[in-house]
């Protein structure tokens, strides 16, 4: 195995953990720094394939993909913020309301 | 000139019906549409014997007018054409010269009728289209006119429509009519597919080019027959004429005896080339024909409307007419027609009269004695009456004496089974008729007192109608007619060895007419209990005679409840309800369902949504790998 | 020389191995922990090891960035609201009810992923680390080629901030409550 596929291979699992946290955990907040994790796994990708195509398109998208993390979690916190407000818990079967 | 024939009472119909009802404001009055109502009619009949006149002119060649070509359809064309011959000529004579003094009989029975317009209206149509039907040249303008005179009928029974049983006996002759159009529509289908024309004469002379037809005669001769059987009220099909007494009399008079419901005897007459060669359907008519006749002369025994009377006695001569038909004396049938329709009309406008004068009362059993009284209309109804009961010289005996000759005797379907049936009728047909003549003039009074105040003779338009139909009928038989159309229509021949009994079987029938008036007179000119006792003998008969038969009370029965079932068992709750109603309610529930069903979906738990992007993500790259 | 270099790729091997697996390894505990702040504390081993792996591989700007940007500003603003909401924290169970369907969707995903992506994997080009380039090709790169993505999360940062000033109802009067 040399050092892409080991890489490459980090990167899937990191994504794949990220993404089951966010099935398996019941904390909001935790389920956001899971989501956090997956898009950890996404830059870990990109950046092993600018490596290895020697362009810096894969440099310039995990760039963007910091800004947007930024963002999202800016905006988050603060709308996990008001549901706790409303509710007094954490927990995310508490805010399962838009049902069919 | 022909054309114009047609188009004036048309135009009468148009200026009367829209002028002179509510449809154009009433802005007419009541002398100006009996002058277009009547005087159009009259400057018909002028034309016609105008045309009669150039016919004889051009040596009986006949006069062919093309008035429009209606459609060209691949290689054949249908057109408005009319043709006038020696049929079409004395057809045309009885139509409008009938028709005009019926329409001035009209002035004073309709009088106060608020709707006077429309009445003069429905009737000049009624004569368009009966026009349309005897002069067109091809059976498609005949069945125009055939359905035309139907319309005409259906409006004019139910003219008075506030009373709901004249609005159903208007609907009765109009469905019971269009059964029949059903054969007529198949007979017209056979012809066009066989010859590519529908023109009567070229039909008539395809038949008899002497190859074998390519189409067999009597089947189309059959079809045809049963359009007649609705037109003319034959059986099974007469069940609509009684009923249609509903309407005025003027209309009875002119659509239910002298004219409309002669159309299926010219049809089968104008048709002569195909039935010449149709022995099987000849005999069919024959057998039908006097079948006709024996059971409506049995049911008019015992009728006590006048004018049902009159019903039943024009459904037996009309199978007089048809019995004349079904052994090959077509011109002897059209004789009968034109007799026919002088003392039917006129017996029914003197009916007409005595209803008038009676202030609308119509049963015989509270008349009697009126003799006297409205002399001018009894002694007219006397002459129709001998007349129609076959009294020499009179009109009735020359045409029905003949028919009597033929059906014995004729080489083409005659048989002496025939005319015992015919000539038993003959005698049945003498006495109701003077029944009818005792119980309504003769005798006492049966009247109540103030309606025997009330008696008047009417005004000179009605009962001078009634004298000039008085003297055709008692004139009319001079009229050679069978002579006249011979050249057209020739008379069939007749068995060698009979030819002996022609003398004897005339004086037969002299003898039966004198019989009937004689048993009449001594039932009803003596005191009635006679006649209870008769009928207190034949109790069971008399009423089954009085239910004429239980006819309508048997189709009811056999085929008017099992369609009502089908349409409320079969159509209304399974096609509609279950399957049509069904379906769509199925449809939405199907939606609904599934809406449900993929509802289940959607619980509101975000680790479920998870669950699934990360199963999709999963599914899709399994299958793309898989396929890629 | 040779060895030298040698040693020293090693050396750069092995580093990235140990990163990549305590990567790996901070990872899977942030499942199992019930305190959401070791959570937090673990996710931020992850990331630096993560920027660990970025500077190994020759990319220090996106390393630094890493750092810089995800534990610096992201995971401290996420261990602020762990604080703040932790006194409001009722028992809050650990699991939910898709467990067990979250560990089958563990072993299938990662196997459908490397499944669809393992063969393709074009052999490197470039042995990793040799090429590195530097925030200036970097930079010249992001302003002539991709200019336009520059300029969408300028645009990007602004919507972000009307977001949060509309959630929080910044100006409005019943906004401070509490």
């Amino acid at each position: 195995m040399d050092r892409t596929q080991l890489l490459i291979g980090v990167a899937v699992a990191l994504f794949s953990i990220g993404l089951v946290g966010v099935v398996v955990r019941r904390n909001v907040l935790v389920m956001l720094m899971c989501m956090e994790l997956m898009l950890n796994g996404v830059n870990l990708s990109l950046i092993t394939f600018a490596q290895q195509t020697a362009t810096t398109v894969g440099a310039v998208v995990v760039f963007l993909v910091f800004v947007v993390a930024t963002v999202e979690i800016a905006l988050a916190i603060p709308i996990v913020l008001l549901l706790v407000r409303d509710k007094h818990t954490l927990d995310i079967g508490a805010y399962s309301e838009l049902r069919g | 000139m022909l054309t114009l024939i047609v188009v004036l009472p048309l135009l009468g119909f148009l200026l009367n019906g829209v002028l002179a009802t509510r449809l154009g404001g009433n802005v007419v009055g009541n002398r100006f549409v009996t002058v277009v109502g009547c005087g159009l009619p009259i400057a018909s009949f002028a034309l016609v014997v105008a045309s009669c006149m150039a016919l004889a002119a051009g040596g009986y060649v006949p006069l062919v007018e093309v008035a429009y070509r209606w459609a060209e359809i691949g290689d054949g064309s249908f057109e408005i054409a009319f043709y006038f011959d020696r049929l079409a000529a004395v057809m045309a004579l009885v139509v409008t010269g009938v028709g005009s003094v019926i329409h001035v009989y009209s002035i004073g029975y309709m009088k106060d009728d608020p709707g006077y317009g429309r009445f003069f209206a429905y009737l000049n149509v009624f004569l368009f289209f009966m026009l349309l039907l005897v002069l067109g040249r091809s059976l498609l303008v005949l069945f125009v006119g055939w359905e035309g005179v139907g319309l005409a009928s259906y409006l004019l029974i139910g003219f008075w429509f506030d009373d709901l049983a004249n609005a159903r006996a208007g609907k009765k002759a109009f469905i019971t009519n269009r059964v029949g159009d059903a054969g007529f529509l198949l007979g017209m289908f056979l012809l066009y597919t066989t010859f590519g024309t529908l023109d009567m004469d070229r039909i008539n002379a395809a038949f008899g080019a002497g190859a074998a037809p390519a189409v067999s005669a009597s089947l189309v001769g059959l079809l045809l027959f049963i359009g007649a059987t609705g037109k003319s009220a034959q059986i099974p099909l007469h069940v609509w004429l009684p009923d249609a007494m509903a309407g005025p009399t003027p209309v009875s008079a002119l659509i239910h005896a002298a004219t409309m419901v002669t159309a299926g005897v010219y049809l089968v007459a104008r048709m002569a080339g195909v039935y010449v060669h149709a022995p099987e359907a000849s005999a069919v008519i024959a057998v039908v024909g006097v079948t006709t006749a024996f059971f409506a002369a049995t049911i008019a025994l015992v009728q006590t409307d006048i004018k049902k009377v009159l019903a039943y006695s024009t459904i037996s001569q009309l199978g007089f007419m048809f019995l004349a038909l079904g052994v090959g004396a077509y011109a002897v049938a059209i004789f009968h027609v034109v007799t026919h329709a002088f003392f039917k009309a006129c017996l029914f406008l003197g009916a007409g009269s005595v209803i008038h004068a009676l202030g609308g009362e119509q049963d015989v059993r509270r008349m009697g004695g009126l003799a006297k009284k409205i002399p001018l209309t009894f002694w007219t109804f006397a002459v129709a009456t001998a007349a129609i009961a076959g009294l020499p010289p009179l009109a009735g005996f020359f045409s029905k004496d003949e028919i009597l000759w033929y059906s014995f005797a004729s080489t083409r379907g005659g048989a002496p089974w025939l005319w015992i049936v015919a000539a038993a009728t003959a005698l049945m047909t003498a006495f109701y008729m003077f029944r009818l003549l005792w119980l309504t003039f003769l005798g006492r009074s049966r009247m109540s007192a103030e309606v025997e105040h009330h008696v008047h003779e009417s005004p000179w338009s009605m009962t001078g109608v009634l004298v000039v139909l008085a003297v055709l009928s008692a004139v009319g038989g001079f009229i050679a007619v069978p002579h006249f159309l011979e050249p057209q229509l020739a008379l069939p021949a007749v068995h060698e060895s009979l030819h002996a009994a022609e003398t004897p079987l005339v004086v037969v029938s002299v003898v039966l007419a004198l019989a009937g008036l004689a048993a009449a007179a001594f039932l009803f000119g003596g005191p009635s209990e006679r006649v209870e006792r008769l009928r207190a003998r034949f109790a069971g008969v008399h009423r089954v005679l009085s239910a004429k038969y239980f006819v309508d009370e048997l189709y009811a029965r056999l085929i008017g409840r099992p369609l009502v079932w089908i349409s409320d068992r079969v159509f209304l709750r399974l096609g509609d309800r279950a399957l049509l109603d069904g379906t769509l309610h199925g449809m939405a529930a199907l939606g609904r369902g599934t809406g449900r069903v993929l509802a289940r979906i959607q619980t509101g738990s975000l680790h479920l949504y998870a669950w699934l992007v990360l199963a999709g993500i999963a599914g899709a790259l399994i299958w793309s790998s898989r396929h890629g | 020389m040779a060895t030298i270099e040698g040693l020293l790729r090693q050396l750069d091997t092995l580093l990235l191995v140990v990163c990549a697996f305590g990567a790996l390894a901070a990872a899977v505990t942030m499942l199992f922990l019930r305190e959401p702040m070791r959570v937090a504390l673990a996710l931020v081993t992850s990331m630096i090891l993560l920027g660990g792996i970025y500077g190994l591989l020759g990319v220090h700007f996106v390393a630094a960035f890493q750092v810089l940007i995800y534990v610096g500003a992201v995971m401290v603003f996420i261990v602020y609201a762990i604080m703040l909401l932790e006194r409001r924290e009722v028992e809050v169970r650990r699991y939910s009810r898709l467990v067990v369907p979250g560990i089958a969707g563990l072993v299938v995903l990662p196997g459908a992923i490397v499944a669809s992506v393992w063969k393709p994997l074009p052999s490197p080009v470039h042995e990793l680390g040799d090429v590195s380039f530097g925030i200036g090709a970097f930079s010249v790169a992001f302003l002539t080629e991709y200019w336009l993505l520059f300029e969408l999360t300028s645009v990007l940062l602004v919507a972000a901030v009307v977001a949060a000033v509309a959630v929080l109802g910044v100006g409005r009067k019943d906004a401070r409550r509490g």
